[in-house]
């Protein structure tokens, strides 16, 4: 063997296999076949630059739940109560508006206040009861729903400052939502890549117990990992609230379903330890495209519930076959 | 001739090619408890999981009531009335006693054409059985709220039920009080008197005293002999366990013996909260490698993880190199230079998920950082660093830094685990069976590497299984027995028959027996 090279740190070249295609490009081609399926059923309609950029903005909020629950998942757990905090997030900020607080006080307790709150308090029951974050999750998904509707008095809360505020474009062009989105989506990445507490929160979805014996405090991770989540559904919540220019208490709904889903189809190992921000971005993009698509195409949309459904399982079954955890079973 | 239970006759086991048992031979009597003794990986095990058909033995015969097999299946052995009770208890907490004994095979009745449970006779018979061996709870009794004693108890009913005639016994009394040792050896001499044959595997001498008819000796997996335990001194048996040729030696040349250097990491009065380890003190010395012995279970790994702050301590200091340390969780042990290569490579060691670059990167990086590990950046370049330092000095043997870790052998992925500790600069690095599983050429290497650190002024603790290992590596060899520290050797004075002797006989007991 070349010893230079291994000190160096170059890739000593040896043969790339499918499955290192495959789990390096799968989504992307996931993406790229919808979008060709779609084009030929409905090239005019769907192919246009404007229905494309819409595509994008329908999806900014799938987006940001699913770059929150990523996290979760990269733990080997799982948030269902991402739609909730979206919702009472969205409440409350709304309430302050209503109360006359100004739009961005309103909008930085939404988020700072709330999304960390909610986080913390998923993150602290989860060490606390050691419990998986599961049934912690589903508690909360309940409670969090519960008190939005109490808070919003069972009836849509005006946002009309906020969907002022931020309900227009960059440039005329660039919806504020998809900046939002872009703009997470950068950020944790580079968090993923460069900062030490990303790197450790892969550490620990690979294994609890060796990071543990590796000195990681995996307590603390485990907060920050939901408390990033709570962060990511409470700026959903925000822009959720300024496209519809009022806070619905029945908000996001469901929701959870597409974010794990976003995950998933963008690779992230559900064991944990395994997965990449962007490719959870395009997981969410798919999300879009399909829902988008098949509305263009004239289905019903309980199609696209068909269609997310079967696709879920297929990636990861042809991960299963195909991709890097192929090689070791 | 005497009637045998069964006899197994010149057995040899070997996997891929590796020979794990060579010409053993062993009989048992009705009314008979057969000891069988040798230390870890002597082939006990080997040879149990023949005649309860878990493995196919490569030669050799096998007599049960004088019906001969070649091999016997899980299945076969059962009916053929042998029963295993493993270390590890096999019953089901979810379920009561009463399922337990009849689990696979209940009884059942005609009812209206249907085959229905037949509760009341499994319900009579469960009773019958408890009072038989003395297990006082009723049949419906869950077994998760018995205790583990109890639980013993309800595998030895289940053997009894099955009308096994051949009751195997793998270390029963690791877990047990002395209280329940005493309940445990009163059922055995019924099981005896009733004509029940019982091999009973342990590696405490005393208690072969008290209980074993016969005992059978096996080493490296070969036989060694076979006597009345009434006939044989606990020095004999020792001798026969061991007495085998000393590898070669990794010990210090250049340090002078008995002239030690200054203390680099003291513990005084640790206790667990748990109860697993009573009352440990020692000194590890500069320039010297301390091992520890004992038998698994015996405190030594639960010394070392919490040490290392992996468990909560109810009592007891850590000092380094005169300062004392205040651990309360493994990030702190890591800061303040403490490492432990832990004793399960694969499920603790590494992450399976990480190249061999982020493996040994991963403590330096929590090291430079704060809040617990959870501030600062990553450096690649550092990354690179490290990796082509490290794989330099452990010698590591790989393709590329990127490749993931476990395309590596078990020797090497405990190279990396190493290197990443040393990356971190610890000052102490405790080794809890880093030779498991690893192939002779590697193991050598990595006593090399224990050397040499030590003699760059690291504090290094063995803790180990293998006799030969702890003596050729070490300088001085701790015996733990029980959660506590029951004899200690300078390696000059250390000898296999001492240390199986600490580790086997209580202190307060050695004078009566020596």
């Amino acid at each position: 063997m070349n010893d230079k090279n291994v000190l160096l740190g170059e890739k000593v070249k040896t043969k790339k296999t499918f499955s290192d295609y495959w789990s390096k490009y799968s989504t992307v081609l996931i993406m790229v076949l919808m979008i060709i399926v779609f084009g030929i059923l409905q090239p005019q309609a769907f192919m246009s630059a404007k229905n494309l950029v819409k595509i994008i903005e329908q999806s900014s909020i799938t987006i940001l739940l699913a770059c929150g629950e990523f996290f979760a998942i990269l733990l080997g757990g799982i948030d269902l109560s991402v739609g909730s905090t979206m919702a009472l997030s969205g409440v409350v900020s709304s309430r302050l508006l209503e109360m006359g607080w100004s739009t961005w006080a309103a909008m930085l307790v939404g988020i700072v206040g709330l999304g960390l709150l909610l986080g913390a308090i998923n993150g602290g029951l989860i060490n606390l009861t050691n419990l998986h974050p599961f049934i912690i999750t589903l508690g909360t998904q309940s409670i969090f729903r519960g008190l939005t509707v109490i808070l919003a008095d069972s009836r849509p809360v005006p946002a009309t400052a906020f969907a002022k505020a931020f309900g227009g474009k960059l440039f005329g062009i660039v919806p504020t939502p998809i900046l939002v989105a872009l703009f997470v989506a950068l950020a944790l990445t580079y968090f993923t890549i460069k900062c030490k507490a990303g790197r450790n929160l892969y550490a620990i979805g690979g294994s609890k117990q060796a990071a543990w014996f590796a000195g990681i405090n995996v307590k603390r991770h485990t907060m920050l990992a939901f408390m990033i989540s709570g962060v990511c559904a409470s700026l959903a919540g925000m822009v959720n609230i300024a496209r519809l220019a009022s806070a619905e208490p029945a908000a996001g709904t469901g929701y959870e379903t597409f974010a794990i889903a976003s995950a998933i189809i963008g690779g992230t190992s559900f064991f944990g330890g395994i997965g990449m921000i962007p490719k959870v971005v395009l997981g969410g993009l798919i999300i879009g495209i399909i829902n988008n698509g098949i509305n263009m195409v004239g289905l019903s949309s309980y199609y696209q519930q068909i269609c997310m459904g079967s696709l879920i399982i297929l990636a990861v079954t042809l991960d299963r076959f195909f991709g890097a955890s192929s090689k070791k079973r | 001739m005497e009637q045998y239970l069964t006899e197994m006759r010149n057995i040899e086991k070997k996997f891929s090619g590796v020979t794990a048992l060579k010409n053993v031979s062993f009989s048992l009597k009705p009314g008979e408890v057969h000891v069988l003794l040798g230390e870890n990986g002597a082939g006990k095990s080997t040879l149990m999981k023949i005649l309860s058909g878990a493995y196919e033995p490569t030669s050799g015969e096998i007599v049960i009531n004088g019906q001969s097999f070649d091999r016997l299946s899980p299945k076969l052995s059962q009916q053929m009335g042998i029963s295993i009770i493993y270390q590890e208890l096999s019953v089901i907490n979810e379920l009561s006693v009463q399922e337990n004994i009849f689990l696979g095979r209940l009884l059942t009745k005609r009812k209206l054409g249907f085959t229905i449970v037949d509760k009341n006779r499994m319900n009579r018979e469960t009773e019958q059985l408890l009072k038989d061996i003395g297990l006082h709870c009723g049949p419906q009794t869950q077994v998760d709220a018995l205790r583990i004693s109890e639980k013993q108890m309800v595998e030895i009913a289940k053997a009894v039920a099955f009308n096994s005639q051949i009751i195997i016994m793998d270390e029963p009394t690791s877990s047990l009080t002395e209280e329940e040792i005493d309940q445990l050896f009163t059922i055995i001499r019924r099981l005896k008197a009733a004509g029940k044959g019982i091999i009973y595997i342990s590696h405490k001498l005393k208690e072969i005293k008290q209980i074993g008819d016969r005992v059978t000796v096996l080493k490296d997996g070969e036989y060694v002999g076979t006597h009345n335990v009434a006939d044989v001194s606990i020095d004999k048996l020792i001798t026969m366990m061991v007495g085998r040729e000393l590898q070669d030696k990794y010990q210090s040349t250049t340090r002078e013996h008995g002239q030690q250097g200054e203390v680099i990491l003291e513990v005084k009065q640790m206790t667990r909260r748990d109860g697993y380890v009573k009352d440990i003190s020692f000194e590890l010395h500069q320039g010297e490698i301390l091992g520890f012995s004992g038998l698994v279970a015996s405190g030594r790994t639960e010394t070392m993880e919490a040490i290392y702050g992996a468990v909560p301590l109810s009592r007891g200091e850590v000092w380094l190199h005169g300062r004392k340390l205040h651990i309360r969780n493994t990030y702190d042990a890591l800061n303040s230079g403490i490492a432990l290569v832990t004793e399960n490579r694969r499920e603790t060691g590494f992450f399976k998920n990480f190249s061999i670059r982020r493996n040994l990167s991963i403590a330096k990086q929590l090291r430079d950082s704060k809040l617990g590990g959870l501030y600062g950046l990553i450096s690649t370049k550092q990354e690179k660093a490290i990796s082509a330092e490290q794989i330099k000095a452990m010698q590591i043997k790989c393709a590329s830094i990127e490749q993931a870790i476990t395309e590596l052998s078990g020797g090497n992925q405990q190279k990396v685990i190493l290197g990443k500790w040393m990356a971190a600069n610890s000052q102490v690095i405790i080794f809890d069976e880093p030779t498991k599983g690893i192939d002779v050429g590697t193991k050598s290497e990595i006593y090399k590497l224990m050397r040499i650190l030590c003699e760059q002024g690291v504090g290094v603790i063995l803790v180990s299984s293998e006799m030969p290992e702890l003596l050729s590596v070490c300088d001085r060899i701790l015996v733990y027995y029980e959660g506590h520290i029951n004899g200690e050797y300078a390696i000059e004075d250390a000898t296999e028959e001492k240390l199986v002797y600490s580790a086997t006989v209580a202190k307060e007991d050695m004078q009566a027996t020596a």
